[in-house]
């Protein structure tokens, strides 16, 4: 996925010479091009990421769109401070790219774990905030960020799973903040409304035609844009919901869970809801992702066997 | 007569931030006093290249008041030059005034937002880095607090600058010794100050924080001879320089004057 965002930002490179590329010390291999083709655009800033994103405001204010790379903990929560003041409060065009959401890093350890990187990152007046969910949205995030005004962050995986979208779809196809990314019509697709973000997206697609077999319709809404969300948007689609999920790889406080949770109480929507997302831990074990999801339920089949429960 | 000229508006900065200061009940005035001379130096003394008419010329020196507390000052001089109106000094901190106890950038004339402290050097050395870039020859000057050179995010700063040989960086120190409760050698030593900047590769100048004509020597000085280096000027100062009973005493970090205490700085200051 983030080989996927840095081709459409080599891209973005080549067509502003505005966009300079910041990293602390983050990016082996995958910076390879931009590191040799744009040297005076591009600087390892070395492992100081307060300064990275002060650096970056200032740069920002003279006219540079400025990219800030590293993983997700350092990119956000390092450095959260320096970026509510240089960056959000004079709303400047600066856009932090972090990779490893979720457990992504999941031999490293919760040094490397972001759980808590959206909750903190969607308390930041003017922030946009993206997820792509598939490496084709990985590419045209790179674009859509550039064309964002003000701060962005963009929230992705080192790797892409399956892809959800075609690479043919054009950058329009993602002016919603929105898409519904499966329906299955066995019943009534509202049965259950699943509303996921990044790569849960692929496994939200999972459970969802997982439900399916036991003749329950569904659809699934890959919630890319999780700040500021299309209310208006996401009102139309659950509203008449029966059951809301909400599954993503990230703690069930303050995540897309506690965004949805929002709109359901505040609009008053009658609706079965669960929030599939870490638990409120830290998770000191270790090993492969699919294990590390099968430890916290966000595998697919105790995902679907929950939500079947729950439908009872 | 540029010496008597210099005393005089430093003079009637003071005034102004006292009586702004006493108009709203608020304000960092000893703050504002320990850099006024050199706030002076800067816009009057010939250093910053600026146009007030032409706030956004992209040519013009970058100026950052790193510790934006001492704010009160800055908006004083920035009025007086004709960004805004002086009569808009009298609103500061007061209901609905876009003047506020920290320097924001939405005042015209102010080049970044500050006031959490520690950001200031980031943000001159990314400007300062735009520069080299962009091939422009402004320079960038950030005033920094001595307290505040605490935060670790400036000695961050100090590498960027120096690794990148950024000589169109000017960080001055307001050497006054003193943070908010106490001094800084009684809280989190700073010393040897010149040693660490020049360790970590900046070329060190100091001056009397209060003396005109050795300032601006030595900015112009620092301007003119290029070495691939950043300069840090510590400058020494005496927080609350103006009105003798705030002098060096951390009290007076956040205090207004009540009672007697107003009439006594008023006379001090030819008010």
């Amino acid at each position: 996925m983030r080989e996927s965002f840095f081709k459409g930002l080599e891209k973005v490179m080549k067509n502003d010479e505005r966009v300079v590329l910041l990293t602390s010390d983050t990016g082996f291999s995958v910076l390879d091009n931009i590191r040799r083709d744009y040297k005076d655009r591009c600087y390892n800033v070395g492992i100081a990421e307060q300064n990275m994103i002060g650096v970056a405001a200032g740069l920002a204010m003279n006219g540079k769109i400025v990219y800030v790379y590293a993983i997700i903990p350092f990119v956000t929560m390092r450095c959260w401070e320096e970026t509510r003041v240089d960056v959000c409060a004079q709303n400047l065009n600066v856009k932090l790219v972090g990779v490893g959401a979720g457990m992504d890093y999941c031999t490293l350890g919760p040094t490397h774990h972001a759980h808590e990187d959206i909750a903190v990152m969607r308390a930041l007046p003017n922030m946009t905030i993206l997820s792509p969910c598939d490496k084709v949205s990985a590419e045209n995030f790179a674009e859509l960020s550039h064309e964002t005004a003000g701060p962005v962050y963009v929230r992705f995986e080192r790797y892409a799973g399956v892809s959800v979208y075609s690479p043919y779809w054009p950058l329009s196809y993602f002016d919603k903040g929105l898409n519904i990314v499966n329906v299955t019509f066995k019943n009534n697709p509202k049965d259950v409304v699943i509303i996921s973000t990044g790569r849960m997206v692929t496994k939200a697609i999972e459970v969802s035609d997982n439900l399916s077999k036991y003749s329950i319709g569904s659809m699934v809404v890959d919630l890319y844009r999780i700040k500021p969300l299309n209310f208006e948007r996401l009102y139309e689609i659950i509203e008449n919901a029966k059951t809301i999920v909400t599954i993503e790889e990230h703690s069930i406080i303050g995540g897309i869970g506690s965004a949805i949770s929002e709109i359901i109480a505040e609009k008053g929507i009658k609706c079965g809801f669960r929030r599939i997302g870490l638990p409120d831990e830290f998770c000191h074990k270790y090993g492969v992702r699919e294990f590390l999801h099968k430890l916290n339920e966000l595998d697919v089949e105790t995902m679907t066997k929950n939500i079947l429960e729950m439908l009872k | 007569m540029k010496e008597k000229f210099l005393k005089e508006k430093a003079l009637w900065v003071r005034q102004k931030v006292m009586e702004m200061c006493l108009a709203a009940g608020a304000g960092h005035i000893a703050p504002a006093y320990s850099w006024t001379d050199i706030a002076v130096a800067l816009y009057y003394g010939g250093i910053l290249r600026i146009d007030p008419k032409n706030r956004f010329w992209e040519d013009r020196d970058r100026f950052i008041l790193s510790k934006g507390q001492a704010c009160a000052s800055l908006y004083a001089i920035l009025a007086d030059l004709g960004f805004f109106p002086v009569e808009e000094l009298m609103s500061y901190c007061q209901t609905g005034s876009r003047l506020g106890g920290h320097s924001e950038s939405h005042v015209p004339g102010v080049e970044a937002f500050t006031g959490s402290l520690g950001h200031g050097l980031s943000i001159a050395s990314g400007m300062a880095l735009a520069a080299k870039i962009d091939k422009k020859d402004y320079f960038t000057y950030v005033l920094l607090g001595d307290g505040e050179l605490q935060e670790g995010s400036n000695w961050e700063a100090a590498m960027f600058a120096a690794h990148h040989k950024l000589d169109n960086l000017i960080a001055i120190v307001d050497r006054n010794m003193l943070q908010a409760i106490d001094f800084t050698e009684e809280s989190l030593g700073l010393e040897p100050l010149e040693e660490k900047w020049k360790s970590f590769g900046w070329k060190v100048s100091h001056v009397d924080g209060h003396d005109f004509k050795d300032m601006i020597g030595c900015f112009k000085k620092l301007k003119k001879a290029k070495s691939e280096k950043p300069s840090a000027v510590i400058a020494h100062t005496t927080k609350g320089k103006g009105v003798s009973f705030m002098e060096n005493r951390s009290e007076w970090h956040f205090r207004i004057p009540e009672g007697e205490e107003i009439e006594k700085a008023k006379e001090e200051l030819g008010l």
